[in-house]
């Protein structure tokens, strides 16, 4: 069994007396371990895609099986659960607190877990070394650079040692230097085992992965994989 | 873990939006200090008007003649310097009484002339009503009885007469054509109302009686009650023995009337009451404009952090968990208000009773109760938009800019 097994997903947006189908019937399966890239033009589906695999929307109709869980029929905070434990997210802007030093960021999904404050500290700082700064844990996301901010962004996401690692244009926002070696970040990673699904419009980084989804006009048009 | 991380998470918004938040606060701070304000001066009025009841003017009854009432008549008996003498002689209450005669007259000194409220009074009128004498004697019984010239004047007399009270003191002076000595000075008493004490000038009784004013008919009769005994319980002897002299029958109105200052003391009760449910009622009306400031504050915050509450979505935060985060940082908005208002109301308060000579006793209760309603004023008008942020969907909120 895949971890992830979609099967026929529709999504439809209603945005006044009009319907847009933003997905008209995706079927796929991603195994575990796999490095895959999703990329599409923007208004193909992509990210409502996005969305709904990383569990922050459900679909109009189909299923989509995670970890063999049947989840597009749960509720809003049973999908919180769902997204705490099984996915890490990390975004093309960060997304890190500012006013909050990086160790502070990392531990915020555990707090959300309700794991115990002494534990949210040893793990944030085991991620945080993992990802070479633990030398900068109580530096606050401006004192930062762009690569470390992603970096910390790249360990909140792996705290709670998630299913899927789902990354957003993780190097959109960086030169190709960083942007180079938060891929090479990913690659490491991916030779531990971690699942991860990369966002992107890029040839470049989808080139990185080992198998690439084009999404066009709410289907696939194309799943290929490199040998 | 997830209540401590949203005070925590709380408190650093307020301190990213400190001079926001502050200004938020001002309404809450008002009324909550007007709350703290009023209760503490109230109390302290209350516990003032409560201590003079029990000191010697407050516990005196004063006896009058009845003013004649249309064509009714009933004002034919005036007091007389014998009704006080009958009350003096009942022994049913242990009471003190004070009989006076009253009357304007012209004083002069050299080349200076007043006119002057005249007060005939025994030796016992000072102490009656809680006066002091400043320099030299007040004239004694003794004194009375012998129709003696003597003259005890209010502290600010002298000055109408370009000298001093106590200046005065060993020399004669004229009052009303009669030659008077001058024996001693009252200590400056303040005024109480509509007569002046320190204006006046105090001479015996029956010297009053028999060479100023020409009669014995009194204007009023001061009574005052021993602590063992209740004002009404005073009232029902004098009217009994009041009724015997003036030879009235059962069933016939008293033609005499009998002032209770615990009277004007519950007026000022009221008065107080009135001022204080007047001002809780502003406070009540500032505490609700302060909430309304911290909704709506709360609305600008959910909208300017809808990337955060989708981020904090994204990793996980349940529909309750963003609810509670708002709603901690609206009630400790409120809580921070109420604080400094209640440092403000205490320090007006103080600044009162330091003015008022009061005792400054702030009730912990009001303290407690002010800054738990203004946690409750919070908690009311942040629910709405700690909703909204709830609600938000976590894929929209995200990508909001």
């Amino acid at each position: 069994m895949n971890l992830i097994e979609a099967s026929n997903i529709t999504k439809d947006y209603s945005l006044g007396t009009q319907t847009v189908e933003a997905l008209r019937g995706v079927t796929f399966g991603i195994e575990q371990g796999e490095f895959i890239a999703i990329m599409g033009p923007s208004g193909s589906g992509k990210s409502t895609l996005m969305n709904i695999i990383g569990c922050l929307d459900s679909p109009t109709t189909g299923t989509y099986h995670l970890n063999q869980q049947e989840v597009s029929t749960l509720s809003g905070d049973e999908l919180a659960g769902i997204r705490n434990k099984e996915i890490g997210f990390v975004f093309q802007t960060f997304h890190l607190l500012a006013r909050n030093s990086a160790l502070d960021n990392v531990m915020l999904p555990l707090k959300y877990a309700g794991v115990s404050k002494a534990d949210q500290v040893n793990r944030a700082k085991d991620k945080l070394s993992q990802v070479g700064l633990e030398s900068r844990m109580n530096h606050q996301p401006s004192e930062l650079s762009g690569g470390q901010q992603q970096r910390v962004a790249i360990a909140r996401a792996l705290v709670n040692n998630p299913s899927i690692l789902f990354a957003d244009e993780p190097t959109g926002n960086l030169d190709s230097q960083t942007g180079h070696e938060v891929m090479q970040l990913f690659h490491n990673l991916h030779k531990q085992g971690q699942t991860i699904i990369l966002i992107t419009h890029e040839n470049e980084i989808a080139a990185e992965a080992q198998r690439t989804i084009y999404i066009k006009d709410g289907l696939i048009e194309s799943d290929t994989r490199k040998e | 873990m997830i209540l401590q991380e949203s005070i925590t998470t709380a408190v650093d918004s307020i301190r990213a939006n400190l001079l926001r938040s502050l200004l938020t606060t001002i309404a809450i701070v008002i009324g909550t200090a007007s709350v703290i304000a009023m209760v503490g001066i109230g109390s302290s009025a209350q516990r003032a008007i409560d201590d003079s009841i029990t000191n010697a003017s407050a516990r005196t009854l004063v006896v009058y003649p009845s003013r004649g009432r249309g064509t009714q008549k009933i004002s034919a008996a005036p007091l007389s310097i014998s009704d006080a003498d009958a009350l003096m002689k009942d022994k049913e209450i242990n009471w003190r009484i004070a009989p006076e005669i009253r009357g304007s007259k012209s004083l002069k000194y050299q080349n200076e002339s007043i006119s002057i409220q005249v007060i005939g009074a025994r030796e016992d009128y000072l102490s009656i009503l809680g006066y002091e004498i400043d320099d030299g004697n007040f004239f004694t019984q003794r004194d009375d009885l012998a129709r003696k010239r003597y003259a005890v004047l209010g502290s600010s007399v002298g000055a109408e007469l370009k000298t001093s009270s106590k200046a005065l003191v060993g020399k004669d002076i004229d009052l009303g054509g009669v030659t008077f000595k001058v024996i001693g000075v009252v200590n400056s008493e303040g005024s109480s109302g509509w007569s002046n004490p320190d204006e006046q000038i105090y001479i015996p009784l029956f010297t009053a009686s028999d060479r100023v004013f020409g009669r014995d008919r009194v204007d009023a009769i001061r009574v005052e009650v021993p602590n063992t005994y209740t004002p009404e319980e005073a009232m029902i002897s004098i009217e009994r023995v009041l009724r015997r002299e003036h030879d009235i029958g059962p069933g016939e109105e008293n033609n005499f009337r009998i002032n209770d200052w615990s009277q004007f003391t519950d007026l000022q009760k009221q008065a107080t009451a009135i001022f204080s449910a007047l001002l809780i009622g502003i406070a009540g009306i500032s505490l609700m404009v302060g909430g309304i400031g911290v909704m709506n504050i709360m609305l600008v915050s959910v909208t300017e952090r809808t990337r955060e509450i989708g981020l904090r979505k994204a990793l996980g935060a349940t529909h309750q968990a963003i609810l509670l985060q708002f709603i901690i940082e609206a009630v400790t908005l409120c809580i921070i208000g109420g604080v400094i208002g209640v440092i403000f109301g205490s320090s007006l308060y103080f600044l009162v009773t330091v003015f008022q000579d009061w005792v400054f006793t702030i009730p912990f209760s009001a303290i407690l109760g002010s800054v738990m309603f203004s946690a409750f004023v919070g908690l009311f008008f942040g629910i709405w938009p700690a909703r909204k942020a709830a609600q938000l969907e976590p894929a929209v909120a995200l990508r909001y800019e």
